[in-house]
């Protein structure tokens, strides 16, 4: 183990997260889509080094064997340089440092146990949250019957939009599900920019005779319906928006569980 | 012959009862643990695994993933500039004054389009490679704040206002220059461990084999700190709800603070930063400021790395220094543009 540290840690790292970026896509229950190649990259090439270090460990295990049986070999000046290298000033250079032994810590969850998205939890605990910016017109929403929008995106036309953009049209919005206080219940989605760290929340709620019963909290649902005016643009009172429910359907969760920016 | 040869009888017998004991030994071990784990493992994951616990898995795995590539970037320059360019390409770049080689390394900084992960043993290899520390460290502090993808990224989330983009070039930049002459004015190299690897220049190895064996030793190194600045960042950003800071959006000033503090703790990446205090409504574009400039330079996870790196006498004394600087600086910009 101390001659192969290095190549096992690395082995497991570049592993780990070739098994959540090129695999599946679960990485993109922890980063945003956008980082995809580069994680790709990053584990190929650290699956590399760690098979270098492997190769590296074996022959220096030869060397040593060969040194027991022939003291003075051929090897003997390359033996001192390969040495030399290791030694480096570094009493544990074989292993790699000690402290990166906590790389296993997440390594071994991805590789076993994918933590699952951020869900209802982090939502109830950042209610304040709210994209920050001017009452204006936005840009026309494309034309069609039934329009997808993103929970995000409703939430900032509905309380920004001076031109309305929403009246009378049909939409349709992705989210799980969380409730309210007093039997009002949301369809909530978290929007990650960078790392699920960042995570931040838009909630839409919804009214009419289907939400009556409303679903269970972090299940999945699409809600088809049309937008409820409330509040004067741009103020607290507008906040959180409605959406009136003709349709709310039960859906499983989507390969990417955060909104896009 | 004949002796020999019972040698080898009763060496193999040894080998062959050593090998028994051994497997046995384990193997009953191995079967204690699993009907232990496969009994108590249900039980003890059902209790403990609470929607908090989760949470707190899911946000220390997603910093270390996406602090991953990053780090790599960073060791692979740092491996490169360790061992491919010779010392005297530094110290014919940089003037010899170090009150000159400061501003230029800060402003260098532009040059490496990455996290602050990246930062760390870059600069680490440039104090190796003879830059003087003041001038390595001036980088160290603008390179994440100050890219173009993290400027572009802030001109995004703050559409219209081109002022804030403005405003966090020139206060990182003072905050980086003034760190970087405080040093060369006040540092001393005892608080200063740099790694031991180092050679003199001239024995140190060169070429492929060093560029691999850097690169591995770096990445493992630096990414034990990170996994450790990550699990820090999860449990503040479980703990610290960020509802909380509606108490305090009523003074301009306890707010300015509380967001230099958040920046520390929320360890979010510099090129999402911007997103998440365009977010933060109800406070002062300055508080803002201060979150953007703060948090490239100082959070958990960049303190742990720089502990790892340079060791804790210098990592304590730097960030706290760093976090003074940069909040004077941001409040100043912010005053003066904003």
């Amino acid at each position: 183990m101390r001659r192969y540290g290095s190549a096992v840690l690395l082995l497991l790292v570049g592993g780990a997260v070739l098994r959540i970026s090129l695999f599946s896509e679960l990485y993109l229950r922890y980063v945003q889509a956008a980082l995809r190649p580069y994680l790709v990259i990053s584990g190929s090439l650290l699956i590399l080094l760690g098979l270098v270090a492997a190769v590296r460990g074996m022959r220096q295990r030869d060397h040593e064997e060969h040194d027991d049986h022939e003291e003075h070999g051929e090897h003997g000046e390359e033996e001192e340089g390969e040495e030399a290298e290791h030694d480096h000033g570094h009493s544990h250079s074989h292993g790699g440092p000690r402290i990166a032994w906590l790389l296993t810590l997440p390594a071994l969850a991805l590789l076993l146990f994918p933590p699952p998205a951020l869900g209802s939890y982090s939502a109830s605990r950042e209610e304040a949250q709210r994209a920050a910016q001017g009452v204006g017109t936005f840009s026309a929403l494309p034309a069609g019957k039934v329009l997808d929008i993103s929970v995000a995106q409703y939430s900032s036309r509905a309380i920004y939009d001076t031109g309305h953009s929403l009246k009378g049209r049909t939409l349709r919005m992705t989210g799980f599900v969380t409730h309210g206080s007093d039997g009002t219940w949301y369809v909530t989605r978290l929007l990650v920019t960078c790392c699920a760290a960042d995570a931040t929340i838009s909630k839409v709620e919804i009214r009419g005779d289907e939400a009556d019963g409303a679903p269970q909290t972090d299940s999945w649902v699409t809600v088809t319906g049309t937008w409820v005016p409330k509040g004067r643009l741009g103020t607290d009172g507008a906040w959180p928006p409605v959406l009136k429910a003709a349709q709310v359907e039960q859906v499983k969760e989507p390969a990417d569980p955060y909104d896009k920016r | 012959m004949r002796v020999q040869n019972e040698r080898t009888v009763v060496d193999g017998l040894r080998l062959a009862v050593r090998a028994m004991v051994y497997a046995v030994v384990g193997g009953a071990a191995l079967l204690a643990i699993a009907t232990v784990v496969s009994v108590l493992g249900p039980m003890l994951a059902l209790d403990l695994y609470t929607p908090a616990v989760a949470a707190w898995w899911t946000v220390f795995t997603a910093v270390a993933v996406q602090g991953v590539p990053f780090l790599l970037l960073g060791t692979v320059v740092s491996a490169a500039i360790g061992a491919f360019v010779p010392e005297r390409v530094f110290t014919k770049l940089l003037p010899r004054n170090q009150a000159l080689a400061v501003p230029i390394a800060g402003a260098a900084g532009v040059v490496l389009p990455g996290c602050e992960c990246a930062s760390v043993p870059v600069a680490s290899s440039l104090m190796r490679r003879g830059v003087a520390p003041a001038a390595a460290l001036a980088f160290l502090l603008s390179a994440p704040a100050i890219n173009p993808v993290v400027l572009v990224a802030t001109s995004i989330a703050f559409p219209g206002q081109p002022k804030m983009v403005l405003g966090r070039l020139i206060a990182s930049l003072a905050t980086a220059v003034v760190m970087g002459w405080l040093w060369a004015r006040f540092g001393r190299e005892e608080w200063l461990r740099l790694p031991k690897r180092t050679h003199t220049a001239a024995s140190s190895p060169t070429g492929v084999k060093a560029f691999v064996a850097g690169l591995q030793h770096d990445f493992l190194h630096a990414g034990g700190f990170l996994v450790l600045g990550a699990a820090a960042a999860a449990t503040f950003n479980i703990a610290v709800p960020r509802s909380i800071l509606d108490i305090f959006t009523g003074s301009s000033w306890l707010s300015l603070l509380l967001l230099a503090f958040l920046a520390v703790v929320l360890c979010v990446c510099s090129e999402a930063d911007a997103f998440v205090a365009a977010s933060l409504s109800g406070f002062s574009p300055a508080a803002k400021l201060a979150f953007m400039v703060v948090g490239p330079m100082v959070d958990l996870k960049l303190i742990a790395l720089q502990a790892g790196t340079f060791g804790r006498a210098f990592a304590f004394r730097f960030s706290s220094a760093t976090w003074l600087v940069a909040v004077v600086s941001s409040t100043l910009v912010g005053w003066w543009l904003l």
